[in-house]
């Protein structure tokens, strides 16, 4: 076997490792809801510019329509956009990262990629995203849930 | 294994004899009423302008419906296929499923029509591809645990079946498929040895040259596919075995598979082991069958082991909300015993599938993961990191009962007494951890709750409530729309919840989801599918087989106009090269024009509304679904939705 067969199988145990959590539903949401407060510091992008930024370079895919769904839900976890320039920061911060397996985590974007000026624009879309997830008293479909589970008498089959 | 040597002398002579009765046939005209008073009327000089002689009053009268033909002489009385339909039969098989071709239409005559009442277990299932067929198999099997029938046609049906047979292999499901071969028809359609186009992941074929050899194969062809490791198996019948007669065949005896169980000492360890420690535990992997669910349940209410299960990664293991499922009092467990899973002390699991590969591999494709131990079920579902004894290679199924039997021999009162007590401790602790986490994961799900498009999470939200008093089936993969089911819902019985795809091939969801709405149909159970959209558009006509088969079937769309685990991986791809992340949407998203699922439907038949956008119209919408499917109307509602 040679050093590419052995790579390429390496990488293969790693996607399926990586598939086989997200099948089970790890890594998402289970946890809870973020609530780290929006931040507050200066946007200097265009926000309207940025809507169209933010679906063309498919931040969507990842992130939902308003950033508070999907695989890597960021709105109640600002951590790493809590400013523009960590923003930046964060968008370049994986160049040299260059996984073999099919990689669903955060890509690198790079300047060439995606400039300053189009990334600050993105920046002050995201911005205007705000959880609107209810409070779980006005969501009776998910209250029956619980409550349901809470009374239920388990099954002995 | 057997090559067609089988020369078409059989079947030449059968058409000999066939040829001698038509000529027999038209000698007869000659002196037949329509003849003769044909003859007389060319008598009478009634002649068209042509020269052709003008129809006679008969002739006339047959044209319009008015006369029946002459009975015709049945040559074929007893063919090959009705037994061969009969041994199918006798086996149990509910269905078999197919998409017509001529190599099979002896046996397809034989299952619609032979037998009393006809086209009952099995029944005729209509497929609109190969590739559909043998996937309603695969879900039909990992639903009921048994194999259904699927009937391929000539060299071209097993190569569309190629993909759903390896997908079943894969996956370990047993699948039995018979195809037909007719050598003396069109060439293209046959080989000399055809199942050798998928003998690197089929567990056992076989090309019969004698009707008693074909009925055993059949046999044996099933009692493989059930047998750890369970695969698809597929036997060649020519369409000579299934036509000509066979006055005197008979279908043999059906013998049974032996399953490998762990012999009596290693029964009495484990009963030891499970009796003596202070606080057991039992892992559940996947089982083979509902039977050997209810023997796990057994074991752990007779010892008080706290158990965990595979049930929210596939079908045939322990209930999820069985009050001795989860972490139970105590977590610190001295004794664990894996049933089809690893476990500390004991570990029980079938044949992994490489056995079988580096035998039938003969042309050493490597299909990965199949080589190496992997590709099948066991180690799924373990045991929260414990260390694992050496497994001991045996059905754990089957090795259940000797392991009952030793513990209740063991048992004794004062020990059951104690056993009682800790089942109890466990029960409320494990109640306790699982509204913990419904908690949490439910707080998780408010989470773009009244966002469009709608969030995959509330799609499973608002459906559970609707069917949680209900016998269900979830028969789609969960993995790509959240996953969501194994946090809200409570997957009890041994079909609640069907798992992957077995390779990760797409276009499973839809035939599986109908294979396992054929299990569901006279049992009183409703399916739900919900269906991603690039996963629905391999082969959609399977929507059509639900329909036509009055099936009781949900089908929800996943609709997120994207193979979006695709679109992130160009777009990582992109990112690490440092161009074009604008433009990793090509080739990964279906849009310019947006596929209209209702309308797909309804050209199949199936009623259906969307798409829906508007998560307040959501619930009502999966109320009229699940009441159509109820009533065996199976129904689809398209919903856009986040990606996911």
């Amino acid at each position: 076997m040679n050093k590419n067969s052995n790579r390429r199988r390496f990488a293969v145990g790693l996607f399926a490792t990586a598939v086989a959590l997200y099948a089970q539903g790890g890594g998402r949401g289970a946890a809870g809801i973020g609530h780290t407060p929006p931040p507050t510091s200066p946007v200097t992008g265009n926000a309207a510019n940025g809507k169209a930024l933010y679906y063309s370079y498919g931040c969507y895919a990842c992130h939902g329509y308003n950033g508070e769904t999907g695989a890597r839900a960021f709105v109640g976890n600002w951590g790493n956009l809590g400013t523009e320039e960590r923003f930046l920061a964060f968008l370049r911060g994986r160049a040299n990262v260059a996984p073999i397996p099919p990689s669903t985590s955060m890509p690198n974007f790079g300047e060439s990629s995606l400039p300053d000026k189009p990334a600050k624009d993105i920046y002050a879309y995201i911005r205007t995203f705000k959880s609107t997830a209810p409070e779980l008293k006005d969501i009776p479909t998910l209250n029956a849930i619980v409550e349901s589970a809470k009374q239920e008498k388990q099954t002995g089959r | 294994m057997a090559k067609s040597q089988k020369t078409s002398v059989g079947r030449r002579g059968f058409l000999k004899s066939a040829a001698g009765g038509a000529a027999a046939l038209a000698t007869a005209e000659v002196t037949s009423p329509i003849a003769k008073a044909q003859r007389e009327n060319n008598a009478g000089g009634s002649t068209t302008a042509a020269g052709v002689p003008a129809p006679t009053q008969e002739q006339l009268a047959r044209d319009a419906g008015n006369v029946r033909p002459p009975a015709a002489v049945r040559l074929i009385t007893r063919p090959g296929s009705d037994l061969m339909v009969q041994t199918v039969r006798d086996l149990g098989i509910e269905y078999a499923v197919a998409n017509p071709g001529s190599s099979f239409e002896g046996l397809q005559e034989s299952f619609v029509n032979y037998g009393n009442p006809p086209n009952r277990m099995p029944e005729w299932i209509t497929a609109l591809h190969e590739e559909s067929a043998v996937t309603m198999a695969h879900g039909y099997a990992k639903a009921e645990g048994k194999p259904m029938l699927a009937v391929l046609h000539g060299t071209i049906g097993i190569q569309h079946a190629a993909m759903s047979i390896y997908q079943a292999y894969y996956d370990r499901v047993p699948v039995v498929m018979i195809a037909g071969n007719d050598p003396d028809f069109i060439a293209a359609h046959t080989a000399h040895d055809m199942a050798g186009m998928v003998r690197s992941y089929t567990k056992w074929d076989a090309e019969p040259k004698t009707l008693d050899e074909a009925l055993l194969a059949i046999q044996r062809a099933y009692n493989e596919a059930i047998t750890p490791p369970m695969a698809p198996t597929l036997v060649v019948l020519s369409s000579e075995l299934q036509k000509d007669n066979a006055p005197n065949a008979r279908v043999p005896a059906y013998k049974p598979p032996q399953f490998v169980t762990i012999d009596a000492t290693h029964a009495r360890e484990i009963a030891r082991g499970l009796i003596e420690a202070q606080n057991p535990r039992i892992a559940v992997g996947r089982l083979r069958t509902p039977e050997g669910v209810n023997r796990a349940v057994e074991l752990a209410e007779l010892v008080g082991a706290s158990t965990s299960t595979a049930a929210t990664n596939g079908p045939m293991s322990f209930p999820q909300r069985h009050h001795l499922c989860g972490p139970g009092a105590d977590t610190a467990y001295d004794y664990m015993l894996g049933l089809e899973t690893g476990g500390a002390q004991a570990s029980i699991t079938g044949p992994t599938l490489a056995k079988i590969v580096s035998a039938r591999d003969r042309d050493d494709i490597g299909f990965g993961g199949l080589t190496g131990g992997g590709g099948g079920r066991a180690g799924r579902g373990g045991g929260r990191g414990n260390v694992s004894a050496p497994p001991v290679e045996a059905d754990a199924e089957a090795s259940l009962p000797l392991i009952i039997d030793e513990v209740k021999r063991q048992l004794t009162p004062d020990q059951k007494t104690k056993i009682q007590e800790r089942a109890a401790k466990h029960s409320r602790a494990n109640h306790d951890a699982h509204v913990e986490a419904l908690t949490k994961a439910v707080d998780a799900k408010r989470a773009g709750w009244n966002g469009s498009p709608i969030s995959t999470a509330r799609i499973y939200a608002e459906l559970w409530p609707l069917i949680m008093n209900d016998d269900w089936c979830l028969s789609s993969p969960s993995g790509f729309s959240g996953g969501h089911n194994t946090q809200l819902w409570e997957h009890n019985k041994p079909y609640s919840y069907l798992g992957g795809q077995g390779a990760g091939g797409m276009g499973y969801g839809a035939p599986a989801s109908v294979g396992a709405a054929l299990a569901a149909k006279a049992r009183n159970r409703i399916v739900i599918n919900v269906q991603t959209d690039g996963d629905l558009n391999y082969a959609p006509g399977v929507l059509w087989t639900a329909v036509h088969h009055k099936l009781p079937m949900l089908t929800v769309m996943h609709n997120n106009r994207a193979w979006h685990q695709e679109f992130m991986f160009v777009e990582y791809m992109a990112g690490v090269r440092g161009r074009g992340e604008d433009r990793a949407d090509i080739g990964n998203t279906l849009r310019d024009p947006y596929i209209d699922y209702t309308k797909m439907a309804a050209g199949y038949g199936m009623a259906g509304e969307g798409p829906i956008t508007d998560p307040a119209k959501l619930s009502a919408a999966l109320k009229r679904g699940v009441s159509a499917a109820k009533r065996g109307e199976p129904y689809m509602i398209d919903v856009i939705t986040q990606p996911r």
